[in-house]
């Protein structure tokens, strides 16, 4: 049985190491304000202490009392927070030694992971985000291929192991260094967004998974409409939709039936509509009705008169899907 | 006994009536002129109103077109059975032909078949042939592209099937592409004869011999944007090695995975139907498949049997008839628009 919150926020104010699971990779868990934990910590990853170590936090309200947000970065990242993004930010040089880096950047992380954040709100302070690993080698997915790696020594360090068995492959969070107006992107995790609008995929899981994220941002229901040219990812963005609201049948391309209808989620494609009359026929509207997510593909086809019907139906968000070169592509909200 | 069918799946509206085995008519909305056979009275409507047109349809069918002293004329009382598709396909679509069969069946107390559409696909296949167990069916239309084992008439499991985009409907986009307009499949065809298949470098998909699925929403991709940065002129002056490079990477993925499932499952005879079906380079491939392969293969006997059509329904009907699989409640029978073929 894993342990429960109690027992590990018990062990963290004692100052000790927990292998934490996230919604990325295994993590190495301290508390961020302890210097003796985190000296612990830096001696367990035998890392040179200059290099900043990513915080989680609960909420931006916390990150603030530790970091300087300005406001601007707050609008862009709301919606894509909790989420697998580590933000650089200037600290506040309230955490102990070794947790900001040598030019005072703290990197912050609100965890798309409930257990996390329940576990940092309770105990009311961040607890470092760094992944389970040696540093210089790769992170793990399990425990037990973690703990293969480490010298008897160095499992006797561990105080406590949350362990809930393997974590889908998502990759290592993406680092955003938001100091500057314009934003760096330090390392490419399973989704980008430079500004929080756009997302840069560079597989047909990736999109996959964006799609996945951004529906757990958005309140439902809602109607997407997606354009953008053949072979941009509609379809798959949609797939993913779909798969990230538990549907288990294949989801394949509507462009010959118009619309495929698994109950709470509907899939349109317009691509074959040539005149409203057609569109007509069809009772669209009718179908759209009582579902919690429906794509539009080839939403342009659709003319204004329809447009503003279906807003009537249910929030509307836009995404303009765009070809960057054969596995990249871009989608824009 | 005498069926008339109904299937209104998708874009056609379509009545047939079948004898047994043996088509009496078989009528498709798109193939005929409606305004001509109706004094013009009917105006050109829309893709999908089959409301507008499912009557003069089903009436075409019982030759109700015809002087009143026409042999041909069928009478609805000499009708045994009503058959209608249920599913898969457009739900607003479906639910159309569903009513009129309904509304018949109570009108004039007949026995009620529901169809599905894609069964009635791979026994369009069985008009002027027999069948053997186990066979292998490819059913490849713009709807739809699968591969399906077939213990008996009624038992099916799909071991193979499109994760994107059917086969059809990757020709018809290719075909849009180049600039000729959708639906573009046969063009393609027509190009095609006269093109160079390896013109153009496309992907091999799903080279995982393991895998018996289909997918072609890649190769579409490839094929978009290899096309997309040539001048107009270098298009047209290519134009049929484009369309023969892209079919032939079409139905090489075709052919390729229906002789990994043959391979597989031994069956002791092939069927092969759907709109695709009416493309004659595919239908040599699998004539040469099954020559390779030494099994007899049964593909529909006329164009008009490989795109949607009525007769396929009453044919499918006429074996669930003689197992006596009629709908019980007339009243509860609901279309299926992602109606599946095995349980």
């Amino acid at each position: 049985m894993p342990a429960t919150k109690k027992q590990i926020i018990q062990i963290l104010k004692m100052g000790g190491l927990v292998v934490i699971p996230s919604d990325t990779v295994y993590g190495l868990a301290v508390d961020a304000t302890q210097s003796k934990a985190v000296e612990k910590l830096l001696k367990f990853k035998e890392r040179w202490p200059g290099k900043a170590i990513a915080v989680f936090c609960d909420s931006f309200k916390m990150a603030s009392d530790y970091a300087i947000i300005n406001n601007n970065v707050q609008t862009i990242y709301t919606n894509w927070l909790p989420g697998p993004f580590t933000l650089i930010v200037e600290g506040r040089h309230r955490l102990a030694k070794g947790i900001e880096a040598e030019d005072g950047s703290l990197g912050i992380r609100i965890p798309n992971y409930p257990l996390i954040i329940e576990v940092v709100k309770e105990f009311g302070r961040p607890i470092t985000a760094t992944s389970a690993n040696l540093s210089g080698h790769r992170p793990h997915y399990s425990t037990t291929s973690f703990l293969k790696t480490l010298s008897e020594k160095k499992r006797r360090m561990i105080d406590l192991i949350v362990d809930v068995g393997k974590l889908p492959r998502n990759k290592p969070s993406t680092v955003v260094d938001i100091r500057e107006p314009k934003i760096k992107i330090l390392r490419r995790g399973d989704f980008i967004t430079p500004n929080g609008q756009t997302f840069i995929s560079h597989s047909a899981q990736e999109t996959q998974k964006i799609a996945g994220t951004l529906l757990s941002k958005i309140p439902q229901p809602i109607i997407l409409g997606l354009s953008g040219d053949l072979g941009t990812g509609k379809t798959v963005f949609s797939q993913g939709i779909g798969r990230a609201m538990g549907i288990k049948e294949k989801i394949t391309s509507p462009t010959f039936t118009i619309y495929n209808d698994y109950g709470k989620f509907l899939h349109i494609d317009l691509y074959r509509i040539n005149n409203q009359e057609e569109l007509m026929e069809l009772n669209i509207f009718n179908a759209i009705k009582n579902k919690k997510v429906v794509c539009i593909e080839w939403i342009e086809n659709l003319g204004k008169t329809n447009l503003v019907k279906l807003t009537q139906i249910a929030p509307l968000k836009f995404l303009t899907f765009k070809y960057i070169d054969e596995h990249t592509r871009e989608i824009k909200l | 006994m005498k069926i008339l069918a109904i299937d209104t799946s998708c874009d056609d509206t379509c009545a047939a009536v079948v004898e047994n085995r043996k088509i009496i008519t078989n009528i498709v909305s798109s193939q005929i002129n409606l305004y001509k056979d109706w004094g013009g009275v009917v105006p050109n409507i829309a893709k999908w109103a089959h409301k507008k047109r499912i009557d003069l349809v089903i009436n075409k069918a019982l030759n109700l077109h015809l002087a009143p002293s026409s042999k041909k004329r069928e009478s609805i009382n000499s009708i045994d059975v009503i058959a209608v598709t249920q599913g898969p396909g457009l739900a607003v679509a479906l639910e159309v032909g569903i009513d009129k069969a309904k509304a018949l069946a109570k009108q004039y107390k007949k026995k009620l078949i529901a169809v599905n559409h894609i069964e009635g696909h791979l026994l369009s296949t069985l008009f002027n042939h027999q069948i053997a167990f186990p066979a292998l069916g490819l059913t490849v239309s713009g709807g739809h592209s699968q591969i399906i084992l077939i213990h008996s008439i009624g038992d099916y499991r799909i071991i193979g099937e499109t994760l994107d985009d059917a086969a059809g409907e990757a020709l018809d986009k290719a075909a849009r592409i180049l600039g000729l307009g959708y639906p573009g499949g046969p063009i393609i065809e027509r190009l095609a004869q006269k093109g160079n298949k390896n013109f153009l470098k496309l992907p091999k998909v799903l080279p995982d011999n393991k895998i018996l699925n289909f997918s072609f929403s890649g190769l579409k991709t490839s094929f978009y944007y290899q096309i997309k940065n040539l001048s107009p002129q270098q298009i047209s002056s290519h134009l049929s090695d484009y369309a023969a490079s892209y079919q032939e990477a079409v139905f090489e993925q075709l052919i390729r995975k229906f002789r990994l499932a043959v391979e597989k499952y031994q069956p002791k005879v092939l069927l092969a139907a759907g709109g695709v079906m009416s493309n004659l380079e595919l239908r040599n491939k699998l004539r040469q498949l099954a020559k390779t392969l030494n099994l007899p293969i049964n593909m529909p006997y006329n164009q008009k049997l490989n795109t949607d059509n009525a007769a396929m329904i009453g044919l499918t009907a006429y074996y669930k008839a003689l197992k006596g699989e009629f709908v019980e409640d007339i009243d509860k029978l609901d279309r299926k628009p992602r109606l599946k073929l095995d349980y």
